[in-house]
């Protein structure tokens, strides 16, 4: 066979498999087949990429705080203060020390929320794509996780469960730009909606056009989505943008939570997310 | 293509999906990391030609598309019509400067991006995100330039290896 002639086929066919796939995959529930495919080779990933996420841990600060240089001063003083704090402990190290602290911090807003039954979950990954801002965290459907529940740590919310393997689950964090959370403003008590734009800060859209919105204000969750229970805390207005008439003001919210810092986050098993229980009773 | 190539090719997929997966995300800065199986199919459409960075692309793609919670077959589709493009770029220059793949790379990397979201939408993906030109695709495009800085010129010494070790294979008693 010619060699034009056998890539032409080749090329096809590649085509014709990618469409194939993309259509099986499309149509089928999230229990088909290939989502089981990728549920399982995500249960299997998991643990390599929190393996690496540990050694590149040290590579990947210091790159980060090549671009961080103007901040650093200031993370200076607040890494002076951590690093008094942890002289005061024992002979641990200081890597467990801190993982400690964060665990007691959870536990802490645990406590606070008895209302709110929770499960630990370590993060051991993060979305390999551009497009997405996910996390994948080491608790899955063996430890009662199931979709749409809301994921936070004691600074506030992290984001909801959008899929889950058995013994894995992928977070799409709030500032992923598919993510909307019903929310409500402290100050006024308007409710709105806080939309990521895969960006360090989000967006407050309020339900009232008029209603006043003012840098330093707080925003919770409302509740009102059926996703989320109310009154946990995601960010600050930082910056009240007006545009030209007909345009709707830009709110930007920074979330309380420091992404990049996460390393432990709660899941909140129950109350379930209304759309599931609604699912489940169909 | 000669088998003991389809296996280096087969090995290099096998790498650069590791280092996609388990390396790359920690490299995220603003939010952005390297597309290094898009960069080596791109590499590979370049050195050996469009077919071959097709199948590496798709390959790549699709174990990625495996892995991540993303619609399966999607970034198989959108790499593999990226790398024969660039393939068939290439063949249009015919130049081994590295100036060559660091301007497919870049333009190849909006176009990979722009079928990925285009193949979404048609798909009817709620809620994608916006196309992000300044904030998401530029850096994305110059992120895998710099990543093709370092593999391109990898990947052919190696092909330059293999040819001679087979010439060498080649002649009466060389081996």
């Amino acid at each position: 066979m010619p060699p034009y002639r056998r890539n032409r086929i080749i090329i096809i066919v590649i085509i014709i498999l990618c469409i194939t796939v993309v259509t099986l995959y499309v149509r089928e529930s999230d229990t088909g087949p290939l989502h089981k495919i990728q549920n399982f080779f995500l249960d299997l990933v998991s643990p390599v990429s929190n393996l690496f996420s540990k050694i590149f841990r040290p590579v990947k600060d210091g790159i980060v705080n090549l671009f961080h240089l103007p901040s650093l001063s200031k993370e200076k003083r607040e890494l002076q203060k951590e690093v008094e704090s942890l002289r005061r402990g024992a002979a641990e190290s200081k890597e467990l020390e801190a993982e400690v602290e964060e665990l007691k911090r959870l536990l802490r807003w645990s406590e606070e929320n008895a209302q709110l039954e929770t499960v630990g979950a370590d993060i051991v990954g993060q979305s390999p794509s551009n497009w997405r801002r996910l996390m994948i965290v080491n608790k899955g459907s063996s430890s009662g996780v199931k979709k749409y529940m809301s994921v936070v740590t004691e600074e506030g919310l992290v984001g909801r469960i959008i899929s889950v393997g058995s013994r894995s689950s992928v977070v799409q964090l709030i500032t992923d730009s598919r993510s909307g959370v019903g929310a409500r403003d402290l100050r006024n008590r308007e409710t709105g909606i806080v939309e990521g734009r895969n960006e360090e800060t989000m967006r407050f859209v309020p339900m009232n056009e008029e209603a006043v919105m003012q840098v330093g204000d707080v925003a919770v969750t409302s509740g009102l989505g059926g996703t989320c229970p109310p009154g946990i805390a995601i960010g600050r207005v930082v910056e009240v943008k007006k545009r030209s008439e007909g345009l709707a003001r830009l709110v930007e919210v920074r979330p309380f939570v420091r992404f990049s810092r996460l390393d432990n986050v709660l899941i909140i098993i129950t109350p379930e997310p209304e759309s599931v229980i609604l699912k489940e009773a169909q | 293509m000669s088998r003991r190539r389809w296996i280096f090719l087969a090995c290099t997929v096998l790498l650069a999906f590791i280092l996609q997966i388990a390396v790359m995300p920690q490299f995220k800065l603003f939010g952005v990391q390297p597309d290094l199986i898009l960069v080596v199919a791109v590499v590979v459409a370049v050195l050996e030609g469009p077919v071959e960075g097709a199948i590496v692309g798709f390959c790549g793609g699709m174990l990625e598309d495996i892995v991540s919670p993303q619609v399966m077959g999607v970034g198989a589709f959108s790499k593999t019509v990226a790398a024969f493009l660039a393939g068939v770029l290439k063949e249009v220059f015919m130049t081994y400067s590295i100036l060559l793949p660091v301007l497919l790379v870049f333009i190849v990397t909006i176009l990979e991006l722009s079928v990925n979201q285009l193949t979404l939408m048609m798909l009817g993906q709620e809620g994608l995100p916006p196309f992000n030109v300044v904030g998401l695709v530029l850096p994305a495009a110059l992120y895998n330039v710099l990543a093709v800085l370092v593999v391109y010129p990898v990947m052919r010494r190696f092909r330059f290896i293999q040819k001679e070790e087979s010439l060498i294979l080649a002649k009466p008693g060389g081996g």
